[in-house]
């Protein structure tokens, strides 16, 4: 029901821009080259449709791995970075501070290094939405939930794997929020990364269509990412409710035989 | 067992004025005892620093004999991810299985033990909460506020209760009610109102030590109600 609704919302949103561009362009008398008609678009879809699909497919793909990728390495620097020691005061401070710099910057050198394949859009992606990760997991799991862990630290139960537990679960809202604001930072960073240097996907059409001055193409390639991207999104925030539907109804319990 | 505190300093980190400014004040337990105050005297700074919480800044208290302190407050929940049967089974050693059965009977909450903690009220949020401290190991809980939310026949029962099931144990109970400390305390220390200065005294008025099935006389109750509300205003006439 939440997917039928974000790709309603999405696509009330692509229809009025497309309604406001065409309406400038009947207002302003701008050209069929500037902006194509109606007609024109819909001859753009037929002929290259299934070609952008593809395209666009494999951008997602390489946005998936490289968001999934940086879960991993959030969760895991994340871990380190929650803690009172000095690992843990490192990570949090290059984690501050590498966070400031805008890692698109960084992408020519990555495509300088690893040549326009997969490897460079991979990376980019991984990297754009590796930061907000971090910083959101390490400000969640070094944050005690006082009225739950009180209990288990004065009786002595506490230990880290519980003190996740209580803190993943109490935030999970915010944790599937976070994670589904970076799945689209992962999607940006694909599709900046194949604008920029690489030979594939769908920010490789966007780029030369817009060499060619085509904004037909263009066009239809912005709707094809909107449309995956609302489905990928979508897909996260299920994952979200099911994993929070499973933990209200397990009967499991982490501190158990502690 | 005995609790000390000896020149006992508290300010908060960017706190402008002190909790706890050269307290001298002890109890000696077992027994149920009552700390009583107005907000902002430092009942819960005072059981967060005697059951190790909080360091004193200065001075330090001493406990004897007294081998696990336990610190239970109002606000505390169990984890989301549990129904209440299957933490307070978790958290229960074998040998106080029957003792977790008793309370959950005496207290009125065996009927919630598949209800998520999440979905019940203030009240039995407490007596849950109260019931799994009471099957651990310890020597003296020190319970702030910890039936605040309870009807008063069924706190009055649960205290009641505790008396009796835990004669050997020390309790410091944290409550804003005076009626139901002089009714059930064996003494109550009261923090007296010291503006901005910190306090440094705790005056101990002997409690009625109401046991379960005895009635402390009215006129009684109310004699020390008057003491403690006028003790808990710093010796000035309490607003009744």
């Amino acid at each position: 029901m939440k997917t039928l609704k974000r790709l309603f919302q999405f696509i009330s949103i692509y229809a009025t821009a497309l309604g406001l561009l065409w309406g400038a362009k009947i207002i302003y008398g701008f050209s069929d080259y500037l902006i194509p008609p109606p007609l024109e678009v819909l001859q753009v879809a037929s002929q290259n449709g299934l070609h952008y699909v593809k395209a666009v497919l494999n951008t997602l793909a390489v946005a998936i791995a490289g968001h999934i990728v940086a879960i991993i390495l959030a969760t895991a620097v994340g871990l380190v970075g929650r803690l009172n020691t000095w690992p843990g005061n490192l990570t949090r401070t290059a984690a501050y501070n590498l966070q400031a710099y805008p890692i698109v910057a960084v992408a020519p050198i990555i495509f300088l290094f690893l040549g326009d394949g997969l490897a460079s859009r991979l990376l980019i992606a991984a990297m754009i939405c590796y930061f907000p990760l971090l910083l959101s997991f390490i400000g969640i799991f070094a944050k005690p939930v006082e009225e739950v862990e009180h209990f288990f630290r004065i009786t002595g139960r506490i230990n880290w794997r519980l003190e996740l537990s209580i803190r993943t679960f109490e935030n999970l809202d915010k944790i599937t929020t976070v994670i589904v604001g970076s799945g689209t930072m992962a999607l940006v960073g694909t599709i900046i990364a194949e604008f920029l240097a690489a030979t594939n996907g769908i920010g490789y059409i966007i780029r030369k269509a817009l060499y060619q001055s085509n904004l037909a193409k263009i066009l239809i390639a912005l709707f094809l990412i909107g449309l995956c991207s609302s489905l990928y999104l979508s897909f996260i925030e299920t994952i979200g409710r099911w994993i929070k539907m499973r933990l209200y109804g397990t009967r499991s319990s982490p501190y158990k035989h502690i | 067992m005995q609790i000390a505190c000896r020149n006992l300093h508290y300010t908060y980190p960017e706190a402008d004025f002190p909790v706890f400014r050269n307290l001298n004040w002890s109890i000696e337990g077992p027994g149920f005892f009552s700390l009583f105050g107005l907000s902002g005297t430092g009942k819960s700074t005072l059981a967060r620093l005697i059951s190790g919480e909080l360091s004193p800044v200065k001075g330090h208290i001493d406990i004897q004999n007294a081998g696990r302190v336990l610190y239970a407050h109002n606000t505390e929940r169990i984890p989301g991810w549990d129904t209440v049967g299957t933490h307070l089974r978790s958290v229960t050693q074998a040998t106080k299985t029957s003792l977790l059965t008793n309370i959950l009977k005496d207290y009125g909450i065996a009927a919630y033990m598949k209800s998520r903690f999440s979905g019940l009220s203030m009240g039995q949020k407490n007596r849950i909460n109260l019931a799994r401290y009471l099957v651990q190991e310890f020597d003296l809980l020190i319970a702030d506020e910890v039936l605040a939310n309870v009807d008063e026949p069924t706190r009055n029962q649960i205290i009641e209760r505790l008396k009796t099931l835990f004669p050997q144990k020390t309790f410091l109970y944290i409550s804003h009610n005076a009626l139901e400390v002089a009714r059930f305390s064996r003494t109550i220390h009261v923090l007296s109102h010291e503006s901005t200065a910190g306090t440094n005294r705790i005056h101990k008025i002997d409690g009625l030590d109401q046991e379960e099935g005895t009635e402390a006389p009215e006129e009684l109750v109310q004699e020390r109600v008057y003491a403690i509300l006028r003790s808990a205003a710093g010796n000035s006439e309490p607003r009744l």
